[in-house]
């Protein structure tokens, strides 16, 4: 074979051994840059799937937004009727909203309410950073 | 080199390196830079241009690293995109390099210049190299690969996407060429030669 008759005489071992003896220059920060340059692709990756998820959520608003004026345009005596459905809901809240007022209860409730609005805050700007 | 990371596939090292450790991939980087480095410089490239595409192949790397099922040793493996990205570098470049056929002008020069006898083993070496670097580019890749890496000509194969029979074809022509190149820098009566 020709693999065979290649390897079989002093010049290929010559050869082996000199190619063998030579280094290969090698810029010295060549792996910390390259180090660099995959975190930032990777921070970028990562912002842009941030803004991404960001547009969606302001899409989703605008369009909630535009499927509620087209509704309310569209279908008035429906738009009226659960806007005085809200209104009952809302009167409801209000008189449940008096009847626990008189309790200490209250109190506790808004301070958890409050609680978890911080614990929300927090969580999303830690998840930001 | 190769052998040690073919000891490791598997290993706790390369369990951290397929998962995206940043530290596994520096090491791993440190290992075969000079691998990538030198196919880079056998291909040709300058030394702006060696930089840029050691650092594609190692992001391509990266990236492929996860999908990587440990079929080919690892320093083939990476052998193989480096290899890639070099040729289609040039290809990009539209540099009408003819990589089985033109011979480097350096060939001359240093067949004319170098003096005869007397050269230490190290400098030896670089001679060899400086030669190596004068054949036609796929030829200095396969008998890089097949003399300094230790790969078989199956592997070579497989690296260059060519039959074994051409590889075999290559190494054979580039031992002659080499001989010839050799005898006209540093004389006959030399250790290589």
């Amino acid at each position: 074979m020709l693999s065979d008759k290649l390897n079989g005489d002093k010049f290929d071992e010559s050869l082996r051994r000199a190619l063998r003896g030579h280094t290969e220059p090698v810029p010295t920060d060549f792996t910390a840059g390259l180090l660099r340059q995959i975190k930032q692709a990777q921070e970028r990756r990562i912002l842009a799937r941030v803004v991404w998820e960001e547009r969606l959520v302001l899409g989703g608003c605008v369009v909630l937004g535009v499927i509620i004026i087209s509704a309310a345009v569209v279908f008035p005596g429906t738009a009226a009727g659960f806007t005085g459905q809200v209104k009952t809901l809302t009167d409801k809240i209000g008189q449940a909203v008096e009847v626990v007022s008189s309790w200490r209860q209250l109190y506790m409730v808004f301070a958890a309410m409050f609680g978890f609005a911080v614990y929300s805050l927090v969580d999303l700007l830690a998840s930001d950073s | 080199m190769a052998d040690s990371a073919g000891k490791e596939q598997g290993g706790e090292w390369f369990g951290r390196l397929v998962t995206g450790d940043h530290r596994a991939f520096a090491e791993f980087v440190d290992k075969y830079k000079e691998s990538v480095f030198l196919c880079c410089r056998t291909l040709g490239l300058r030394n702006d241009e060696a930089e840029d595409v050691a650092g594609e192949t190692f992001l391509a790397a990266y990236k492929a690293l996860s999908r990587y099922k440990g079929q080919a040793e690892l320093s083939t493996w990476l052998w193989r995109i480096a290899y890639h990205k070099g040729i289609s570098f040039i290809r990009k470049k539209g540099r009408r390099i003819e990589l089985l056929t033109e011979f480097s002008e350096r060939f001359v020069d240093e067949k004319n210049g170098r003096p005869g006898a007397g050269i230490e083993a190290e400098e030896q070496a670089e001679v060899v190299w400086t030669a190596v670097k004068c054949l036609p580019r796929l030829w200095a890749v396969a008998v890089v690969l097949f003399y300094r890496q230790g790969k078989s000509v199956k592997e070579i194969a497989g690296i260059m996407r060519k039959r074994e029979n051409t590889i075999k074809t290559y190494l054979f022509r580039a031992r002659k060429e080499l001989k010839k190149i050799l005898v006209g820098i540093l004389g006959e009566d030399i250790d290589v030669v």
